[in-house]
């Protein structure tokens, strides 16, 4: 992941603490609209029904490609923690 | 491999609990080291007297810290959240399970039992309801085993969880390998997790396992049926067993210490050595991070988890000097250090040494004869 952004001023009056957390429930909303719209088109040209979905179990394969959009999920959501503590740390702020 | 009386995870469930570990692998790989950094930055050195102290609330005073303290602990409540729904909505066919398994063990009950004070002043790990809570079934170990897994990340043996377990018997191997033991006794064997692998390794022997949980202990028992293991299980307090003086050959421990009180720890050492028969061996075995050799960092990693996961005597288990504790309970040859962790115990396979290969890959442990 690229180093935090220079100069990134503060919004008057907000806490920091809520600019983080805007950041995060707007990435959040983006990753759930394309999950949705891809069960979606899933849905639309499978027909696959919930008690298909319960019995699949992924191969190591389907896996290791699942722990990957997971793994990308958590970094993308969380990154404003991230480049908030690097900033503090590397003075930055 | 796993066991009948794990509970199991529906598709959104098992992605749920995978989502934790994921999240929880994350933050302390990718930020982490920046809480790090800025805990070196706000570092009064080495001449103040109040080091960890001063540094701790420094990092609080800065957002980004309170911002990281708090999505961690968040992960942790996210994680029992997951697990405990996932336990209620198959509650009914985990109580039919725990009912039909063979019957080997027992399990006795102490209805006057007396919650220890550290125990009932916080749950420990966020676990809701603590490792005491009475659901008069085995929710509350189902609850425990399954989040006690993915809380150790699939990095101490997976859903088995019985790496701690295995580093006793391979620490038998190593330091006492002509002891046979015919009693075993566990101080704080949660759902048995440890107590299994020691039971099968040693199948001639009586095994006995106590804590404080009702709920955890149906859930052990049925756990150890199912795995073909015989153990009986009691309620009791570390400190202060129902068992006779000289009554075990090998009485030990696996993480409890950290889970206890700084009082509590010489009060747990003293009934190990009690508990013994001339020529018994206690084990103690801790995690391997040990406080006089920690960075700062190390130690305000303790306070976090003091602070925010309920690890009530973390400073207390690892600043323990126990070879003089034990010695002062009346232990002999003790030996301290370093058990690399093992999956698969090997008689002359050794690997008990003065150096830590970091957490997962080896565990504290301190034991002694009687």
């Amino acid at each position: 992941m690229a180093e935090p952004v220079h100069r990134r001023l503060d919004v008057p009056s907000q806490t920091s603490g809520e600019d983080r957390l805007l950041g995060m429930v707007a990435a959040l909303t983006s990753e759930l609209a394309v999950l949705r719209e891809r069960l979606d088109t899933v849905e639309r040209l499978s027909g696959i029904d919930a008690a298909a979905i319960e019995a699949f179990t992924p191969d190591a394969e389907a896996q290791a490609e699942r722990d990957a959009l997971r793994l990308g999920l958590i970094a993308k959501i969380f990154r404003p923690l991230k480049d908030a503590l690097a900033r503090s740390a590397g003075g930055n702020r | 491999m796993s066991h009948a009386m794990l509970p199991k995870a529906s598709h959104d469930e098992l992605t749920e609990q995978l989502f934790v570990r994921d999240l929880k692998v994350w933050l302390a790989d990718q930020v982490e080291p920046q809480a790090r950094a800025l805990a070196d930055k706000l570092d009064p050195g080495a001449s103040s007297n109040a080091r960890t102290e001063t540094t701790y609330e420094r990092l609080h005073e800065d957002a980004a810290f309170r911002d990281w303290a708090s999505v961690r602990r968040a992960s942790q409540e996210l994680m029992w959240d997951a697990v405990d729904r996932s336990v209620a909505r198959q509650r009914n066919a985990l109580e039919t399970t725990a009912a039909a398994a063979p019957q080997l063990g027992s399990l006795m009950l102490d209805p006057n039992f007396v919650l220890p004070p550290y125990l009932a002043e916080g749950d420990v790990h966020l676990m809701p309801g603590g490792y005491h809570v009475e659901d008069d079934g085995v929710g509350q170990g189902a609850v425990m085993d399954r989040g006690g897994a993915v809380y150790m990340l699939g990095k101490n043996g997976g859903f088995l969880n019985d790496g701690r377990g295995k580093t006793i018997v391979q620490h038998l191997f190593a330091c006492y390998p002509d002891f046979q033991p015919n009693r075993i006794l566990e101080l704080g064997c949660g759902i048995g997790a440890s107590l299994v692998p020691v039971a099968a390794a040693f199948p001639e022997a009586e095994v006995h396992g106590i804590d404080v949980g009702a709920s955890m202990l149906r859930y052990a028992l049925a756990r150890a049926r199912h795995l073909g293991v015989a153990i009986d299980f009691a309620q009791g307090d570390a400190e202060r067993t129902r068992y006779e003086n000289a009554s075990f050959d090998l009485v030990f421990s696996a993480t409890l210490m950290h889970e206890t009180s700084a009082s509590a720890i010489g009060r747990v050492l003293a009934e190990s050595r009690r508990l013994l028969r001339p020529g018994g061996v206690a084990i103690h075995l801790e995690v391997p991070q040990r406080y006089e050799t920690m960075d700062l960092w190390g130690k305000i990693r303790g306070k976090i988890e003091a602070d925010y996961n309920n690890e009530p005597a973390w400073a207390a288990a690892i600043g323990t000097d126990y070879a003089v504790a034990m010695r002062s309970v009346g232990f002999a040859d003790v030996v301290v250090g370093y058990q690399d962790a093992c999956f698969a115990p090997k008689r002359d396979a050794g690997g008990f040494s003065d150096d830590s290969k970091g957490v997962f890959r080896s565990w504290f442990v301190a034991s002694g004869r009687a």
